[in-house]
């Protein structure tokens, strides 16, 4: 092998590193969020302005400025709400500029593996979007502390405290929640429901739930329950859903905890074999996310089980309205519930803007960021003093929704009940086992190992 | 060569003379000929039917069969534009490593399979390194990957040597393309170094064997004799590198990694495109496929009858 | 561009091409003696230096060793660096039981765990499988169907460069744009495929999202991409093949179909060899195709492949020691395919 580049101590400094202490010694005056970039909107983050921060995103001299944030809101819904995000920063923020890169793909896998690899090999970005709770497990060791935005913002005392007491790790913060999604919805289609004469409220249980899809099946042409399962994340949060339906808060929280009751999960199963055994449409094994968000708008199927960024792509659709062409039901089974999601940025320790991160991640928790992004998103701010006049009827009774939920139960799918090598190992469950034929003993023995390991 | 071109030729009119005058029946020849537009046409409708979507709007698409021509009202060149507006800088990025890495691997391979056939040397020392290099053809890269990470990443740390090149205003992801550079070469010389000498063997011996009498080094004989006479290998294993360098998505996807790079070369931001940008718009997958295959193409349809001719004649 | 893949053929088993073809007498195993008329320069045989006495031949050899080393080294350190350096390294790598965000592994502690961990893990066996299924079902169907087309060309065709054209073509473009081209084509309610098959009242199929049937579906995919290189290579061999053979079973009253099973197709055993082995290997590098279907590491269910799960453990999961592991069997796989046909080479004279 050649050594002869290697360094005597045998480590090499990260690349940012070395361009940062080799280059631009500009950045080491950068006072980056002392003004608080976010929380009063418009205050100068310090006293950078020597080198230029209009430029290009990728300007040599400028770079330390440019907080490289990379996220994966690539799809209809999540396209528009990342530029009303950076539009939204761009006005309010100074003291740095931002390159706020997508990643594709679905369920995050992408994004998840590109910020991986670049932690690995000592190129950490600014910054990026994931989730908090047991998910942050896996980057345990390589995310620094933010705690000085937390209270530099005052965060704690407005956000909500599923916010609190999931985005800490080992005693310090690590990252800024931007939003909150729903996941036990149960959207559908006005007309063809109405078509099929289903009373919707009245669905307070999951066999009542697939009693309707038989029921659609009989009256109409339309695919009952639309589902993509290209990939396998939207079949384990479905199950999550059928799961807290079927059996309720506490054996949900007790599979969390890796003691569920064999019954409890076969029976989430049952059901959700029942489903998709029956009512999902053929090329469902095809079709992803997104068609599947169309099968609804286009009044091809009833109903679609998604978190409620789904909420977002119907709000982007045009025509489409809440309550005259689409609506809102929980879960089947989950009413008074509030299965909980967090869209937040983390923060990695050595990487190599330090205070323009700071600034962003400041940013991301004020009430320009929240409000700007999740009317756009589907999910609802974090913070709990924000007005949600710009939200429409939908997310602001979501909101109410949560500020009135009995239970907030974590999600399966999204982070924030499972650490990430459970998920990954619930998923192969799925893929192996229940994507058709549906082994229903199979899936609930492979479910129950994962997480009593 | 132009010996083993008339003996093939004659074999091929022999035959089909041969087959002539056993059956002068042409439905037979029908038949054949049926099979062979048949078989053309499974070749050509996949890629037919990508060209004509392409130009589809989204309502023809659903509206007309995949491989029928769009209406008049149905096209639209929107998705190309759209496909180019996102593909364009990664051409650009593949171009700046596919273009020197294939120069490159080219010349190397003709200086090794010269260094390996030529000189007067054991074929039982020489045997087991070519049979190194062949092997190094097959191998499956997934077998290096992991290494080839830590290489590039831990060890090397090619961002630092460059370090005024980035001062200059080039992004620093642009040191994926120098790590890609090299690992082309490095996995493509065996099969140059293979192509090479499989020429070098069939070359006449008797000049270069007087040359040597003459006292001549291997480097004046390589220079003066070998080299010159290369020029047909020279186009076989360039539009061949380049084909292959372009093409491969693999160590684009382990040494850049995302689409999203100002670095990202034109495979790894069409492998994204369409399921990541608007769930599956197939005509902008489609659009996005040809632009990406146009190179290669181009190389095909015109660099190869051009070379047909360069061999033949 | 036909010229090239006959080049590539001849190269890669010089039994397939025309080069060595001269008139010689098949041999029983069918393949066509390849005696080279010109001596290897540095055999034995070689009348210049045996001329000279002993340690003169020594000498001239020692030295030509040593010149020749200038323009074979340095290129073959590099090969050296990055493939045989790395798969040792690559194996010492899977020993370790490195994962996660560390920036190198640790070799302290060497062990088969990861091992030990691929025989218990479901997965990688349903991959291991698929890769065997991958390579058998996708050769065999691509030599047939290449042979088939070489037969069909040779039959001293009009228009024979332009079928020959199209039939190479697919060949020409990355795994990343066939997979576009076939998941249109795959596409459940407009492809062509679902469409064709409607005609005869079949399917719809969900080609790409039953994992019964998905794995056939790029097997056939594949097909269609490298059935064309397959043709080349056989169109070669049949060219290599002396007249006198079709005319003597000719006089023999064979029919047409006899006379190719009989006489023609057990001489282009060759052929078959080269052809086979570069199929395989390109077979093993379908990860590039399947990456492109979904735009992400996972392929679809009932489609996943050792290249696949290397790179998703690896790079997507971070189990870089278990990757490597995976690494290791893909390579064991490569080595069991190209090992015997080194060897059947360096019989052939070949290397």
């Amino acid at each position: 092998m050649d050594m002869s580049h290697k360094s005597d101590d045998g480590k090499l400094p990260s690349r940012r590193t070395f361009i940062r202490a080799s280059g631009v010694a500009a950045l080491a005056g950068i006072a980056g969020c002392s003004g608080g970039g976010g929380g009063g909107g418009g205050d100068d983050g310090g006293d950078s302005g020597g080198d230029t921060t209009t430029g290009g995103d990728s300007g040599g001299g400028a770079s330390g400025d440019t907080v490289e944030v990379l996220h994966g809101w690539t799809g209809g819904d999540g396209a528009a709400a990342a530029d009303a995000l950076v539009e939204a920063f761009d006005e309010n923020v100074d003291g740095a500029t931002l390159d706020f890169n997508p990643i594709g793909g679905g369920g995050n896998q992408n994004l998840d593996a590109v910020v991986a690899n670049r932690l690995q090999s000592n190129d950490p970005p600014g910054s990026f979007a994931n989730w908090p709770g047991p998910n942050l497990l896996r980057y345990e060791g390589v995310l620094g502390s933010v705690d000085d935005v937390w209270e530099e913002n005052d965060f704690e005392e407005v956000m909500i405290q599923e916010a609190i007491d999931l985005h800490q790790q080992n005693g310090s913060y690590r990252a800024v929640p931007l939003g909150s999604h729903r996941l036990n919805c149960l959207f559908y289609n006005v007309s063809v429901v109405e078509d099929a004469g289903i009373d919707v409220d009245s669905l307070n249980s999951p066999s009542a739930f697939i009693d309707a899809l038989q029921t659609v099946q009989n009256e109409t042409d339309a695919i009952p329950m639309t589902h993509g399962m290209s990939g396998t994340w939207t079949t384990t949060q479905l199950w999550g859903a059928v799961m807290l339906g079927v059996n309720g808060y506490q054996p949900y929280m007790d599979f969390l905890a890796g003691e569920g009751s064999e019954d409890a999960v076969r029976a989430a199963f049952e059901a959700t074999a029942e489903m998709l055994e029956n009512y999902i449409s053929e090329d469902a094994s095809s079709i992803g996310l997104t068609q599947s968000n169309q099968n609804i708008i286009n009044g091809d199927a009833a109903f679609i089980h998604q978190g409620n960024w789904a909420a977002g792509a119907f709000r982007n659709a045009e025509d489409f309205d809440y309550d005259e062409d689409w609506g809102f039901k929980t879960f089947p089974g989950t009413e008074g519930m509030y299965t909980l999601h967090f869209d937040s940025f983390l923060y990695p320790s050595d990487n190599p803007t330090p205070e323009a991160t700071k600034t962003w991640l400041s940013f991301v928790g004020s009430p320009e960021a929240q409000v700007a992004f999740n009317q756009f998103k589907g999910s609802i701010p974090t913070r709990t003093d924000v007005s949600l006049d710009e939200f429409g009827p939908y997310l602001q009774e979501t909101a109410e929704d949560f500020a009135e939920a009995e239970f907030r139960p974590p999600n399966l799918q999204h982070g924030l009940g499972v650490p990430s090598e459970v998920m990954t190992q619930l998923n192969e469950v799925i893929s192996s086992e229940f994507t058709g034929p549906y082994n229903v003993d199979a899936a609930t023995q492979g479910f129950l190992d994962a997480v009593s390991n | 060569m132009s010996d083993a071109e008339i003996r093939r030729a004659d074999a091929t009119t022999r035959v089909a003379r041969l087959r002539r005058t056993v059956q002068q029946t042409s439905p037979g020849e029908v038949v054949l000929y049926a099979v062979l537009v048949v078989m053309a046409g499974f070749y050509l409708v996949p890629i037919e039917s990508g060209l004509v979507t392409s130009i589809k709007t989204n309502t023809a698409i659903i509206g007309t069969a995949p491989y029928a021509p769009p209406g008049a009202n149905g096209v639209t060149l929107e998705k190309w534009g759209t496909a180019i507006d996102a593909l364009l800088r990664g051409m650009g990025n593949s171009l700046l490593y596919a273009v020197p890495a294939t120069v490159i691997s080219a010349v190397l391979g003709s200086v090794t399979a010269y260094g390996l056939t030529m000189p007067t040397w054991k074929r039982a020392y020489k045997a087991p390194l070519i049979a190194l290099i062949v092997a190094g053809i097959f191998i499956p890269y997934q077998a290096v990957l992991v290494p080839l990470t830590q290489f590039w990443s831990q060890w090397v740390g090619i961002a630092q040597h460059l370090s005024f090149v980035w001062a200059l205003g080039v992004p620093d992801d642009y040191a994926g393309i120098v790590e890609l550079v090299i690992t082309h070469v490095a996995y493509g010389l065996p099969i140059c170094t293979l192509l090479f000498r499989t020429y070098y063997k069939t070359m006449s011996t008797e000049m270069i064997e007087s040359a040597r009498l003459d006292g001549a080094s291997l480097r004046r004989v390589y220079r003066r004799i070998v080299l010159p006479l290369s020029g047909p290998m020279f186009a076989v294993v360039l539009i061949y590198q380049f084909t292959q360098i372009w093409n491969d998505l693999l160590f684009t996807l382990v040494l850049v990694s995302t689409e999203s790079s100002p670095a990202a070369p034109v495979v790894l931001i069409l492998a994204g495109l369409g399921s990541s940008l608007e769930g599956q718009d197939f005509a902008l997958r489609m659009a996005g496929a040809f632009f990406a295959a146009l190179p290669t193409l181009a190389v095909y349809i015109f660099f190869g009858e051009e070379f047909a001719e360069g061999v033949s004649a | 561009m036909f010229d090239l893949y006959r080049r590539l053929s001849g190269a890669l088993g010089r039994s397939s091409g025309n080069d060595n073809a001269s008139g010689n007498e098949a041999r029983t195993d069918g393949g066509v003696v390849s005696d080279r008329s010109v001596p290897e320069p540095g055999s034995e045989s070689d009348p210049g230096p045996l001329a000279r006495v002993g340690a003169a031949v020594d000498r001239r050899l020692g030295s030509d060793f040593l010149e020749s080393s200038l323009f074979w080294l340095p290129p073959f350190l590099l090969i050296a660096l990055f493939v045989y350096g790395a798969i040792i390294w690559n194996l010492l790598i899977s020993l370790t039981d490195y994962r996660g965000f560390a920036n190198a592994p640790d070799y302290g502690n060497l062990d088969f765990e990861m091992y030990t961990r691929a025989l218990a893990d479901p997965g990688f066996i349903d991959a291991a499988v698929n890769t065997l299924i991958l390579l058998v079902a996708f050769t065999g169907a691509t030599l047939a169907v290449g042979l088939l087309l070489a037969i069909l060309i040779d039959r001293g065709i009009r228009f024979e460069n332009a079928f020959r054209t199209i039939y190479l073509l697919p060949m020409s473009l990355s795994f990343v744009v066939t997979a576009q081209f076939w998941l249109w084509m795959y596409n459940f309610n407009n492809g062509i495929v679902n469409l064709l098959l409607g005609t005869v009242g079949i399917g719809p199929i969900s080609f790409l999202g039953d994992q019964t049937i998905v794995l056939w579906a790029v097997i056939f995919a594949l097909m269609w991409q490298f059935s064309g290189y397959a043709m080349v290579v056989y169109l070669a061999g049949l060219r290599a093949i002396p007249t006198e053979h079709y005319e003597a079973a000719q006089v023999d009253g064979a029919s047409t179909l006899k006379m190719y099973w009989r006489v023609i197709i057990p001489q282009l055993k060759g052929a078959t060899i080269s052809a086979a082995v570069v199929l395989m290997v390109f077979g093993m590098k379908a990860f590039d195709f399947l990456y492109s279907l979904v735009g992400g590491y996972r392929p679809p269910n009932g489609a996943d492949i050792l290249a696949t799960k290397m790179v998703r453990e690896a790079y997507a999961n971070l189990n870089w020691a278990y990757g490597a592991a995976i690494a290791i069997v893909l390579f064991g796989m490569a080595l069991a395919v190209i090992g015997p046909y080194l060897v059947y080479e360096y019989r052939r004279n070949n290397l």
